[in-house]
């Protein structure tokens, strides 16, 4: 048990904030709901970061270092995917972006991007390679890029592994990204609450406020512990577990953070949207928490 | 980063559990149904503790010159956590192993290290902890109690609330006041810790009757209590400190989490017996008890693990104690609904741990407090101006 970086982890995180911090996301021109940053993403994926879970003596561990770092951007990266679940399945380095779908049918996250989607038929896991020309992109208020296949005809399904390891490992995934998500939009809004001012003192120093901030900030970090142990641990029991804990709380979580936002917190202009939406994309996935919390049940105690 | 045990973290579990399944009586339940501090509990922790020191596992952790290993908190968290699952059968006890000792190494002097610890080892050590008064709970540094010096010593007069073990003890760990015209100053620099002989002339123990365990709460009244000189913990005016340390000890010292899992797991085998385990809603909603169960016990590994690196206090151990408090109270909420037979009469053990739950948020520190110290210590947020 040991909670600390190892010099290895240590100086792949550095190597990875030295990226992000020598090229900042490109700010968005026009209002958006969610911001896409292809220079960005293949500039990671090109430095290796998201094959870290392929090298020897690295593990889904290590990824999920990297995914929580990358969540925290205000950008929608698909790393979690590419990173986290492809390496525990018979997919190729560099085939990415991945969408993940429970029905290939549906509208799916980053899919408008996605040169492959993943998912689970009966007991197996399967991906097809996807020609962007078929996907129609989905308006939507979450702050990532989704769309729509115009259906599956002519397309290679290719069994890559089992439906239970692609959940587990998409549980993870989700758990880890909404750690990110969590600690950035709790971040956004501390600093709001630090310089707005009313009744003349900082909001920040209203009880009321602090109580459930704090609550906020537990949530973070149990969600980001709970994320980090199963991505350790790789079992059933605590990928669901740490994927439903991160679910349960996003309604609650993200709620506070808009309300303490103000009518401000509701506009595009503020950034705060680009977290609590991806929270609320991650809420419904897999089938939300009553699904990850009776998996979580099943895994811990049996039928 | 890292998240498992090591063969012989592995080892030390099993030898607690077997330790255990051999040291604890068939009616463990019984003895351990009515709480901690109840007479029934106290008793059998004489009998326990020196059976448990008798193995090496009262003090491993407590460094080589006071008769410890100098173990890792690692492992004594291990222990900590098997004990306090089957409900921590060293009773009020396990004060003394936790923080009374290694209080006692840092700041007590030698004639007190010799008075006070061999009774500690030898298992047969029952302390109260004086802190809490009527005007002063969650705002301790309030706090009233008098310690008038007078030759030889101080006069105490005042009383406590809410003292655990206080039936029981044969010493109580005070916080009083050094009268300001006495004191250096007034505050929190103008309190003593006072070791107190529970047999002295003046003292009155009244059990408060409660919903939680046995021999939990009691008021203490000090009526000109004489308490020599050398009974006084450090110096006057290094009170706060001392209690800094000491919770510092005490709040990663008990994992409820384990007892509240542990309850969990009891109570999904009955509903299996009972042939309710098909039912989805219950499922899930003992799935999120689980998930909140296991959320505290990773937020308490964060905090011993920054013990074990030797990473400068956060405020870490607030959110783990949030975190707990969540954890006692969804299991026990999760019982209530679907098991409320367990209150009724039909599992002992359900109760028991439901009495334990209910205070998770009081004891040692409301959960409003760590709320608060959250805010201002790891989200750096403004104070509350405070109220004149
Ligand atoms: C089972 C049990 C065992 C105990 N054992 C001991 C013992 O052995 N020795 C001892 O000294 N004490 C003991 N205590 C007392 C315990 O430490 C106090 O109950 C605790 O510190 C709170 O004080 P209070 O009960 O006076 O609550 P109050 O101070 O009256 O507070 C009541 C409630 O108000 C809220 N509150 C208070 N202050 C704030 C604030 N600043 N911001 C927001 N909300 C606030 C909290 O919700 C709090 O629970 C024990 C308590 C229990 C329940």
């Amino acid at each position: 048990m040991n909670h600390g970086l190892t010099e290895d982890q240590a100086s792949i995180l550095a190597g990875l904030d030295q990226l992000l911090g020598s090229r900042a996301p490109a700010a968005p021109t026009h209002p958006v709901t969610f911001i896409h940053d292809a220079a960005l993403d293949g500039a990671i994926a090109e430095a290796g970061f998201l094959d870290i879970a392929r090298e020897p003596g690295f593990g889904a561990l290590d990824a999920a270092l990297i995914v929580e770092r990358l969540a925290r951007l205000p950008c929608a990266l698909e790393a979690a995917a590419s990173a986290i679940v492809a390496p525990a399945l018979d997919i190729a380095a560099g085939l990415r972006p991945i969408a993940l779908a429970t029905d290939p049918a549906a509208a799916v996250r980053h899919l408008p991007m996605a040169r492959a989607l993943l998912y689970p038929r009966g007991e197996a896991a399967v991906l097809i390679e996807i020609d962007p020309a078929r996907v129609t992109p989905v308006e939507t208020l979450f702050a990532y890029p989704y769309g729509r296949l115009d259906g599956l005809e002519g397309l290679a399904e290719r069994v890559v592994g089992e439906a239970a390891t692609l959940r587990r490992r998409w549980r993870i995934a989700l758990a880890v990204e909404a750690a990110g998500c969590m600690a950035a939009g709790v971040a956004a809004v501390v600093e709001h609450i630090t310089t707005r001012h009313a009744f003349g003192r900082p909001l920040g120093s209203f009880q009321a406020i602090q109580h459930r901030l704090a609550r906020a900030a537990e949530t973070t970090e149990a969600t980001k512990w709970l994320a980090f142990r199963a991505a350790w641990t790789d079992s059933e029991a605590d990928a669901a577990i740490a994927a439903g804990f991160a679910q349960q709380r996003i309604a609650e979580l993200t709620y506070d953070l808009q309300q303490f936002s103000g009518a401000m917190g509701l506009t595009l202009e503020f950034p705060l949207h680009l977290w609590t939406y991806r929270l609320r994309a991650l809420a419904g996935e897999l089938g939300g928490a009553t699904v990850q919390s009776r998996a979580a049940a099943a895994a811990a105690w049996g039928d | 980063m890292e998240f498992g045990w090591t063969q012989e973290e592995a080892a030390h579990r099993e030898r607690v559990r077997a330790v255990l399944a051999r040291v604890l009586p068939p009616d463990w339940e019984d003895i351990a149904r009515h709480g901690p501090g109840s007479d029934e509990q106290t008793a059998f922790s004489k009998i326990f503790c020196p059976a448990l020191h008798a193995e090496g596992l009262l003090i491993p952790h407590w460094p080589k010159p006071y008769g410890g290993q100098d173990e890792s908190i690692w492992r004594q968290f291990i222990m900590a956590e098997e004990l306090w699952a089957v409900g921590e059968p060293r009773g009020p006890q396990y004060m003394n192993v936790n923080w009374v000792g290694p209080v006692m190494f840092k700041f007590g002097t030698q004639a007190q290290l010799e008075t006070y610890l061999p009774p500690i080892l030898a298992g047969q050590a029952v302390w109260c902890q004086g802190f809490s008064e009527p005007s002063a709970g969650s705002d301790l540094a309030a706090l009233r109690t008098a310690a008038t010096p007078v030759e030889g010593g101080y006069r105490v007069n005042g009383g406590k609330i809410w003292t655990s073990y206080a039936a029981q003890a044969d010493t109580c760990f005070l916080l009083a006041r050094v009268p300001a015209a006495e004191g250096v100053s007034s505050g929190k620099a103008a309190i003593v810790i006072l070791l107190v002989d529970m047999k002295s002339p003046g003292i009155q123990v009244k059990p408060i009757p409660a919903l939680v365990g046995q021999g939990d709460i009691h008021e203490v009244f000090f009526d000109d209590v004489f308490v020599p000189a050398e009974n006084r913990l450090g110096a006057e005016g290094q009170a706060w400190e001392i209690i800094n340390y000491l919770l510092q000890h005490e709040r990663v010292g008990i994992p409820r989490y384990a007892l509240a899992r542990r309850t969990l797991d009891r109570a999904v085998a009955r509903l299996k017996s009972q042939g309710r385990w098909d039912d989805p809603v219950l499922r899930d909603r003992a799935g999120q008890a689980l998930m909140l169960c296991e959320a505290a016990r990773m937020m308490c590994y964060r905090v011993v693990d920054g013990k074990a690196r030797d990473l400068p206090d956060d405020a870490f151990g607030s959110l783990a104690r949030v975190a707990v408090v969540e954890a006692e109270n969804g299991v026990s909420a999760f019982l209530t609904e679907f098991m409320p037979d367990g209150l009724l009469g039909g599992d002992p053990m359900q109760q028991a741990h439901h009495q334990r739950a209910i205070a998770a948020g009081v004891a040692a520190g409301p959960a409003e407090i760590q709320l608060n110290l959250i805010a201002q210590r790891w989200l750096n947020l403004p104070r509350e101006p405070r109220a004149r």
